[in-house]
């Protein structure tokens, strides 16, 4: 069996909140996984406050990820999703083989 | 949820509402009367009266959770009478301070206490929507909250009962602002609309071959015409649409407005600078504004242009010019600077300028446009002004339709911070009633 | 229904340009006739009572002054005695229509701020307007320009005529005295003070606005030699500011709370009071009172700026915003730990990364408020 590192949606209709959870990859969706390495919450919140930047500032989301757990999941085989891959090339680079790139954090 | 706040007549009952049907209810507002009636019957037409306006949205049994009996309050202190005194002065004598013959202290004003009965309400987002001029009502407050045009603090936030928090910040759709407090559109407006419509889709369907060739017929058209006729009509509709005659029709001025909408458009495409041909009107604006400016700079360039303010006085000062030598020249200055010819701008008096600077202004940031909900260009709604005021614990930003809830509302001495119609005569017992635990 | 009545003449519709004219002039001739001319084949009455009569008839007379406004006056419904004034409703003599800040002196606090750099305290007491409301101004201009430089659509008619119709505080002209805008030194009052407390006092000693904070919150008593050392409670004020936890506890548990402290040092502008007193005390050295209320000044500028920053660290540790290229978005990024102390021996614990499993959501149950309590800004 392939484990998994994928999106798990949580939340209301239309308030979508996702967990990063570890899973065997034939598992459902809602079913309860491996592990819980990390959040997403994919609606944008528009920034109101007042910053020292020129330029406007962007909105944003939150992601909250457990690194080491990341690597060590990767490490042993674990295959990311698509959307989990994008997450994770936002906090530091991956290579797509083998999880191992050298250059970022996952080094 | 179904409105049951009616504006009726009989009962008389006064909400949260800019209707001529609730000023007048609001105008022939009475205390109730006192003389033969139990403690409990004055309470309860008191609270009924209050509860009317005071959150009719909200059930009673969630305003009865949301009432505290502590009532926010604040005193104004004086630095230099805490400076002159570490207290001992207040509390000599019997504890309330020495009293010298002749001397009096300020008379104390008392503190509206029960006027703020129905303060928590006014945390909700609805409410606050209202009070910020926002909205109409506080039920079509309501609606653009459970629409999706109100953001707190960036955020969409679709429940009216949101409680704000000192320093949230909310936005309403400029949109949706300028409707809700905008003149409504007459019938004949509504029917240029729909037929505005209709032509769209017509032209949706059509292919786009038959609109260039419809380019290429009109451009020779205009260039037939008499450039300096054209720029004479555009400053005379200028100054039409700057006058403050009381007697023009909403459709006359309508009509000149758009003439010089389209005069606008024509000098700009006759003139070898601009390739502005859209109907983008922001930038047909600095197109000449630009134009002019360049023009008036290369003149005199010492003479000072008086600044584009748009106060009273000054509008007021530029609209009493009426002389006809002094259009004739300046729209001949006008067509000089459109066909890009050197010719001398600045003979032109500066309230020419600000005429027409006035005029550019006007069709820029309140123009006709049929697409909209509001009659346009927009203008207040009747008797509005009547219930225009902002309350001290908001801070509003009307270019943006945002506010800040700054605090709670407080009281002070001889004020209270929450607007109520009501006198003392109904708020005292309608704070008494919900003192008493009745649940 | 109501009859539609066009109105025939239309004030003014470039509000904010001419702001001219308001219209009082009777429209509507004749209501009551028209509505029922416009049956005059039935028999049946007209569906006017005698109220809606009534109504029609006042708005086209004594109310037709409120249907326009003429700009830089209120308009509101008069009082009893037919006056007009500041207030919108004629039943409640307490509640007033405050003026508003007008757009330049909008500008006028955001330029301070921003572009001078002045502390919102400074520019509080020079424009005398709310500290509160500087913050609140400075964030809606702010966010005023972010969507100017956007091309968003701006409500800038509507905006001319809310300030046309409200009362406005006015920059002032070079050479003129700002108006203050609000009483800026406002004292919440505490609920602890809304006890009647019977406190018998020697008259050989004075007792201070110190020593009634302690009696309110039930703190014993000063100690002398401690007592003797503050000869004017606003001297509390410097401690204070330089370490807001000192401030003393009574009571145990729940009923624990803070000793209650004088207005001196509640009010917002404290060092207002020490400026006053030094200028009581040394009426000839101006220019050291100045000296010396600047340093005072300085100094708590300094201690807020420190506790905001340790406090903006504590909250961005674990931390980092990454803005992509090629994105709308910017990406906060928190760290978080996976290990047994964090999520529990089970991996159930709330505290744990993530939304739970087999844990009951309560967000539904009675009792609780099921919509946001608060949005983060």
């Amino acid at each position: 069996m392939v484990l998994r590192i994928r999106l798990a949606r949580f939340g209301n209709k239309h308030q979508p909140f996702y967990n990063i959870v570890v899973a065997q990859a034939r598992s459902a969706r809602g079913s309860k996984p491996l592990e819980v390495i990390g959040t997403y919450n994919p609606l944008p919140a528009a920034r109101t406050d007042v910053s020292d930047a020129t330029s406007a500032p962007r909105a944003f989301k939150d992601i909250t990820l457990d690194k080491v757990r990341a690597k060590y999941w990767l490490g042993v085989g674990a295959q990311a999703s698509d959307p989990v891959w994008k997450l994770l090339n936002l906090v530091g680079r991956v290579d797509a083989t083998n999880g191992l790139d050298g250059t970022g954090w996952m080094a | 949820m179904r409105n049951r706040a009616s504006n009726s007549l009989s009962k008389g009952k006064i909400r949260q509402s800019w209707s001529k049907y609730n000023l007048y209810n609001l105008q022939r507002l009475r205390s109730p009367a006192t003389a033969n009636r139990t403690f409990f019957q004055q309470k309860w037409s008191a609270k009924a009266l209050g509860r009317a306006y005071h959150g009719e949205q909200v059930r009673e049994g969630q305003w009865k959770r949301m009432f505290s009996k502590r009532i926010r309050s604040v005193i104004p202190m004086d630095t230099a009478d805490l400076a002159a005194d570490d207290g001992s002065k207040n509390s000599a004598g019997r504890g309330s301070g020495l009293q010298t013959q002749g001397e009096k202290g300020r008379p104390s004003r008392i503190i509206p206490f029960t006027q703020m009965a129905f303060a928590p309400l006014e945390r909700r987002l609805d409410v606050a929507i209202f009070r910020s001029l926002f909205a109409s009502s506080t039920r079509q407050a309501r609606q653009f909250v459970i629409h999706g045009a109100v953001t707190v603090n960036g955020q969409k936030m679709r429940h009216p009962s949101y409680l704000l928090n000192p320093g949230d910040l909310f936005q309403v759709d400029p949109d949706r602002v300028m409707f809700a407090t905008g003149a409504a559109k007459t019938k004949f407006e509504r029917r240029e609309t729909r037929q505005l419509k209709q032509k769209d889709e017509e032209d949706a369907e059509g292919d786009s071959e038959a609109k260039s060739e419809d380019a290429a017929e009109t451009k020779p058209d205009a260039e037939k015409e008499d450039g300096r006729d054209t720029l004479k009509a555009l400053m005379a509709q200028a100054k039409n649409i700057m006058s403050t005659d009381k007697e023009i029709l909403p459709a006359k001025r309508k009509q000149e407005l758009r003439g010089f909408q389209k005069a606008v458009r024509r000098v700009l495409s006759r003139s070898g600078t601009s390739t502005i041909l859209t109907d983008n009107l922001e930038a047909q604006f600095s197109e000449l504004t630009l134009m002019l400016n360049a023009k008036r700079a290369e003149k005199k360039p010492a003479k000072q242009t008086k600044q584009a303010k748009t106060d009273a006085e000054d509008s007021n000062a530029a609209t009493s010019v009426e002389s006809e030598a002094a259009s004739d020249k300046l729209s001949e200055a006008f067509q000089a600077a459109a066909e890009g010819a050197d010719v001398d701008a600045s003979e032109l008096t500066d309230e020419e300028f600000e005429v027409l600077k006035r005029a550019l202004t006007q069709m820029r940031d309140n123009p006709i446009d049929n697409s909209k909900p509001y009659a346009t260009p927009w203008r207040p709604r009747d008797f509005m002004s009547a219930f225009a005021f902002i309350p001290r614990y908001l801070e509003v930003n009307q270019n943006i339709c945002a506010a800040v809830y700054l605090r709670h509302p407080v009281a002070r001495p001889g004020s209270a911070e929450v607007p109520t119609p009501f006198g003392e005569s109904i708020s005292t017992p309608a704070y008494g009633w919900y003192l008493k635990r009745r649940w | 229904m109501a009859p539609r009545i066009q109105s025939r003449s239309v004030s003014n519709l470039l509000p904010y340009i001419t702001s001219s004219s308001s219209i009082t002039s009777s429209s509507i001739p004749s209501l009551c006739s028209s509505s029922q001319s416009s049956r005059y084949f039935s028999t049946t009455p007209a569906p006017q009572t005698k109220l809606r009569r009534q109504m029609f008839e006042w708005l086209s007379t004594q109310g037709s002054g409120l249907k326009h406004h003429t700009p830089g006056e209120t308009n509101y419904l008069r009082m009893a005695d037919g006056s007009q004034s500041n207030r919108p409703f004629p039943n409640n003599m307490t509640f007033i229509s405050e003026p508003v800040l007008s757009e330049e002196l909008r500008n006028e606090v955001y330029f301070r701020v921003k572009e001078q750099k002045k502390s919102p305290r400074a520019v509080s007491v020079e424009l005398g307007i709310d500290m509160n409301r500087i913050a609140a101004v400075v964030r809606l201009v702010e966010l005023e320009r972010r969507q100017r430089d956007k091309g968003k659509p701006l409500a800038l008619p509507y905006a001319r005529a809310v300030h046309e119709m409200v009362p406005t505080t006015p920059l002032a002209q070079a050479g003129e005295r700002q108006p203050y805008h609000e009483p800026i030194n406002d004292l919440p009052v505490h609920p602890l003070t809304g006890a009647q407390i019977f406190y018998p006092v020697p008259e050989s000693r004075p007792f201070t606005r110190v020593d009634a904070g302690r009696v309110f919150s039930g703190a014993p008593k000063l100690e002398k030699k401690v007592s003797d050392k503050i000869t004017h409670p606003s001297d509390l004020v410097d401690d204070l500011v330089q370490k807001p936890g000192s401030i003393e506890w009574v009571g145990k548990g729940d009923n624990a709370r803070q000793v209650l402290q004088p207005a001196d040092v509640r009010i917002p502008h404290p060092q207002l009071v020490q400026l006053a007193r030094d200028r009581a005390a040394f009426p000839e050295e101006r220019r050291t009172v100045t000296q010396r209320h600047t340093e005072r000044l300085e100094r708590q500028e300094k201690a807020e700026k420190e506790r905001a920053a340790r406090a903006a660290e504590r909250r961005n540790r674990n931390t980092e915003t990454i803005d992509p290229k090629d994105s709308r978005f910017s990406f906060r990024i928190k760290d978080a730990v996976v290990s047994e102390e964090t999520v529990g021996k089970n991996g159930r614990a709330p505290w744990a990364p993530g939304r739970r499993y087999g844990v009951p959501t309560n967000d539904r149950t009675r009792g609780t408020v099921k919509i946001p309590t608060r949005v983060n800004v």
